[in-house]
């Protein structure tokens, strides 16, 4: 039955792509982003002024609040959410990292999340370039962690991941209408 | 994109001049619709104002794998941004976007980047299976697209150095303005085109996989 509708819901989706214009893509709704540690470090890098290697990049994308309730209402708690919008986000690590005293080695991975009032979980896993979080394979995880919800006085509008350098590596903040959490990454 | 509360003035002023590029624009007046609270009051980063876009080979490779189609065949990737025409010219010699002649990112921001999951054949020539940036040098007639080693860089200048292959292509019209510039796959006898489309041009590269 969930196939069906998958189905159906892609059929959608290619159906009214394709009607809307000629081939070609529109440009998304919720636009796709990339961060970096160290934060702009193509800018960095051009200038030769790069004082760290290049150790992440995220590419998410993002959906914005548009006067919605986010968190409980549009995303539900305790279900699986691909951080952002449209194709899974994506994380590379140019190098081996640890979250949550786990390695995570070098490479390519997908990143969820399980959203709670008070804590999100945020998942590593394996499969990459997938769609949604509607083919999310826990066997795929490398990692989970749990980090505690901030609640936030001032409304971010449009969903953001940034990294921000702390004593042990960096933390990947993502924040989302009154809502922010931060992911220790230690390298 | 970037941590806006960070940026020096050498930042800002490199960060301007990839937004004016090659040339002045003719005209400045921005007729979308913007929510200007997106765009400032971010405290981490504003949302761009040329949004990034990835494209396939297979095309929407992530929804037909995850409707159960093909899992083993990726086969390339772009990630691109998406400036926008907004009134003005393009590409020209004068009073346009991009200069005939002058280097150009194929797209805005960060440099292009196109990662190949098979080795590819592009014009008889061999590119091996990995990830490269990938630049153009437009003229009246034809493009010059460039395959190139330099990583994870800003768009603004390449490092000619670290060029792998050039390809020549020819510059077809279009019949209709395409506001957004674009880049996609399209299956071919071959392999697969890399469509490349903005204002009333478009050039299609031939690429066939091993």
């Amino acid at each position: 039955m969930i196939r069906l509708l998958l189905s159906v819901l892609v059929f959608c989706f290619f159906a009214t792509a394709t009607s809307a214009q000629s081939k070609l893509p529109p440009v998304d709704k919720s636009p796709m982003d990339m961060s970096y540690y160290p934060n702009g470090y193509p800018v960095s890098k051009i200038q030769d002024k790069a004082t760290e290697p290049l150790i992440a990049r995220v590419i998410y994308s993002r959906p914005q609040k548009n006067s919605r309730v986010i968190f409980g209402d549009l995303l539900e708690y305790g279900k699986v959410w691909r951080l952002g919008a449209n194709e899974a986000t994506e994380v590379e690590f140019y190098q081996n990292i640890k979250i949550n005293n786990t390695k995570v080695k070098k490479g390519r991975y997908t990143m969820y999340c399980i959203p709670y009032a008070d804590k999100w979980t945020i998942i590593i896993n394996k499969e990459t370039d997938t769609w949604g979080s509607f083919k999310y394979d826990m066997k795929r995880d490398v990692v989970r962690m749990d980090v505690p919800v901030q609640k936030q006085t001032e409304i971010t509008e449009a969903f953001v991941m940034a990294f921000e350098k702390t004593a042990t590596g960096a933390n990947l903040v993502m924040a989302w209408d009154d809502v922010k959490v931060s992911l220790p990454i230690v390298f | 994109m970037l941590k806006n509360k960070k940026l020096s003035p050498g930042i800002i002023f490199i960060l301007a001049a990839g937004c004016f590029n090659a040339c002045t624009p003719i005209n400045n007046n921005n007729k979308e619709i913007r929510n200007p609270a997106i765009e400032s009051a971010n405290p981490y980063a504003a949302v761009d104002k040329s949004p990034m876009d990835i494209s396939y080979y297979p095309v929407n490779y992530p929804m037909l794998k995850m409707n159960g189609g093909d899992s083993n065949s990726l086969t390339a990737r772009l990630i691109y941004s998406r400036p926008q025409k907004n009134g003005r010219t393009v590409f020209g010699y004068e009073k346009c976007i991009q200069q005939y002649g002058t280097y150009w990112r194929l797209g805005a921001n960060e440099a292009s980047e196109i990662e190949f999951f098979k080795p590819a054949i592009i014009k008889g020539q061999k590119i091996a299976k990995g990830r490269y940036i990938i630049y153009c040098i437009p003229y009246e007639t034809k493009w010059i697209i460039t395959l190139n080693n330099n990583l994870f860089s800003w768009g603004l200048h390449p490092d000619t150095l670290k060029d792998i292959a050039k390809i020549e292509i020819p510059l077809l019209k279009t019949d209709k303005i395409i506001e957004v510039f674009t880049m996609v796959f399209q299956p071919s006898a071959s392999g697969a085109d890399l469509i490349m489309a903005w204002d009333n041009t478009k050039a299609v590269l031939p690429i066939s996989f091993q």
